[in-house]
């Protein structure tokens, strides 16, 4: 994920009053929160995407999607490797990007591209416990929270930013939240983003 | 002191099992999964009983349990409980078929089908689920019951209800579920048509409650206990519990809601729409059965949970048509359980307790045939390999029937069993 942050960073080209911002999702109790996806607007406005396109991927490994959540600039392509003895029937609902994937065991071939902005929910229609989601983002600074929920982001105009925090357990509207940063024009502020979420839903009991 | 037979029997269970867990040992255990074809598992249970109390309702006797003792006297049974062979696996991209054949010991069909059924389900379009499942099965009634061998977990003797469930509700039908997120939890509803089931709730009406893991096969009879006189010529000793007699179409529907939190709640309500007048050439009837089933599972961490079934239903059977008001078999029964489990490292500890009811208002089947009972139930379960484990079950049931004095037995009995299961799956 910092290799995606740097890439997104990088290409964003770094006016000269450019400061850098330290989020971090908690809970409640201080606890940091993973896999919550937080995109910046500088000014309000998207900043430019990347225009390398690196290898996005989605694995399904031990009866599970890995990464959880992955974030991808619009225009991306995923690639969905099954590493798996058993074959796995992807699928997603979502009017973002509608599909459905037939891997057989350990095929590695099928990626699908996302063309529009939005959040895209996958299932396994076999294995009605794997779930996993794709954040297609529009803006070039976007990351995913780490094990300590941070996301650190680099050369940022300076100058009010629009942050948006999405996470797929977050008890808010479209389980997103928004708030407002001051970017310095230099150096670095950091920028806590209290959540509560929901519990995860539980696993189905299925014959 | 044991007999010849059964010591054989204990031999070649022992043989077999330490065969069966030499094999699937730690070292091995990942290349005994492996090697063994994706889509099948086996499942192979050696039983050693003690056993005290009356004869059971399989050996001509009232006993709540498959095994019976010798009255005072402790018995001892050791039996290669069930060897079961299970195929589960794609028939399509979005079709799962489950095939299922055991062999029973003590079955008239030692070699039977127990279930066979695929379940159709489409790619969701939308939030909600949809699927379809047609064949021969048991309605999801059962909250004791899991995985393609239908196996009790971590326990060895399901509930009353449960026992009943695994030996006369099972269907040759057809059922569809959706299901739909609300609320941050998902509703299920489901409704199933089905035949071949009309002679369901014979051995709760002849024989009463019961405690025990035999499943019904496709083919075969289930023994009853001695019937009263005014019985014995309209119904023979046994029920067939997979049987079409009246062509009517039953149904069955079930709601459950699973809450945010770790609780969920179902319902479950069914209907044979038998005709109590329709009967075969060899005197199996159509029983008229209705019940409804409530349960509840509430899980208060990952390592405990607790279970709890009620229900209440009614059979008739047995009418003349110049006479339509009389019933000669009109059973109303009750039974409710509450488990709990407790799992500490590998060990699983479980307890239930069980309450039962039978309650008689036909012509013929009389008052003296109607029956309360309860049970308690404690069980072991240590998983010894991926493959393996040991479940030591204790269980003390006691039960009032006058009936009993049709065999010179007090009414009131109670029996003890410890029962000692190695259940090999691979």
């Amino acid at each position: 994920m910092r290799a995606l942050v740097l890439a997104l960073a990088a290409v964003a080209a770094a006016p000269a009053a450019a400061g850098d911002l330290a989020v971090q999702v908690r809970t409640a109790n201080g606890a940091g929160v993973p896999n919550a996806v937080v995109t910046l607007y500088p000014r309000g406005r998207p900043a430019a995407l990347p225009a390398a396109r690196p290898a996005y991927q989605i694995a399904q490994r031990d009866l599970q999607f890995s990464p959880f959540v992955l974030v991808v600039p619009v225009g991306g392509e995923v690639s969905f490797p099954n590493f798996d003895d058993v074959r796995h029937h992807v699928y997603s609902f979502s009017p973002v990007r509608r599909f459905e994937l037939r891997l057989y065991a350990r095929e590695q071939t099928r990626s699908v591209r996302f063309d529009r902005p939005g959040i895209v929910p996958l299932g396994c229609n076999i294995h009605d416990n794997m779930i996993a989601f794709i954040d297609v983002v529009d803006t070039g600074f976007a990351a995913r929270t780490d094990a300590a929920g941070r996301a650190n982001f680099t050369a940022i105009p300076g100058g009010p930013v629009l942050v948006r925090v999405w996470h797929p357990w977050l008890r808010a509207p479209a389980n997103q939240l928004e708030l407002r940063a001051e970017v310095p024009d230099n150096g670095r502020v950091a920028q806590a983003v209290p959540v509560n979420l929901r519990p995860p839903p539980r696993p189905s009991r299925s014959y | 002191m044991f007999s010849g037979v059964c010591r054989r029997r204990l031999a070649a269970a022992f043989a077999a099992a330490s065969l069966a867990l030499a094999c699937s040992g730690p070292a091995r255990a990942e290349r005994a999964r492996l090697d063994f074809p994706d889509n099948l598992t086996a499942v192979i249970d050696f039983r050693i009983v003690l056993t005290d109390g009356e004869r059971s309702w399989t050996d001509g006797g009232f006993g709540r349990s498959r095994f019976g003792g010798g009255g005072d006297d402790v018995r001892v049974h050791a039996v290669p409980a069930e060897a079961e062979l299970v195929w589960h696996g794609p028939i399509a991209w979005n079709v799962e078929g489950n095939v299922a054949v055991a062999y029973q010991d003590e079955q008239d069909q030692p070699v039977d089908l127990i279930e066979a059924f695929a379940t159709w389900r489409p790619v969701p379009r939308g939030p909600t689920r949809f699927s379809v499942r047609a064949g021969l099965y048991w309605p999801q009634v059962s909250l004791e019951h899991e995985g393609p061998a239908w196996q009790v977990a971590n326990m060895i003797t399901p509930s009353a209800i449960n026992s009943w469930i695994g030996e006369e509700v099972k269907v040759v039908g057809v059922e569809g579920s959706a299901a739909h997120p609300l609320a941050g939890g998902r509703l299920t509803g489901t409704l199933g048509l089905f035949g071949f089931n009309d002679t369901s709730g014979t051995l709760l009406a002849f024989r009463g409650w019961a405690l025990h893991d035999q499943k019904t096969g496709a083919f075969s009879r289930q023994k009853l206990p001695p019937l009263g006189p005014d019985m014995a010529g309209a119904q023979p000793p046994w029920t067939t519990p997979t049987l079409e007699v009246d062509r009517r179409i039953g149904f069955y529907g079930r709601l459950a809601y699973q809450f945010v939190a770790p609780v969920s709640l179902e319902a479950f309500y069914y209907d044979n729409r038998g005709d109590p007048a329709a009967f075969t050439d060899d005197l199996q009837w159509g029983w008229r059965t209705r019940f409804l089933n409530l349960g509840a599972r509430i899980d208060f961490s990952a390592r405990t949970r607790l279970l709890a079934q009620a229900m209440t239903g009614s059979t008739q059977m047995g009418r003349e048509e110049d006479e339509p008001d009389e019933i000669w078999v009109d059973t109303r029964f009750r039974s409710a359980f509450l488990r709990l489990t407790h799992e500490i490292g590998e060990v699983a500890l479980s307890g239930r307790v069980d309450l039962f009811e039978t309650r008689q208002r036909g012509e013929y089947v009389y008052a003296e045939d109607g029956e309360d009972g309860w049970s308690l139930t404690g069980a072991v379960d240590w998983r010894l390999t991926d493959q393996a484990r040991i479940i030591v079950e204790g269980m003390h049931v006691e039960s009032d029937r006058a009936a009993r004095s049709r065999l010179g037995i007090a009414p009131r009995q109670n029996q003890d069993l410890v029962q000692a299961s190695m259940r090999i799956t691979l």
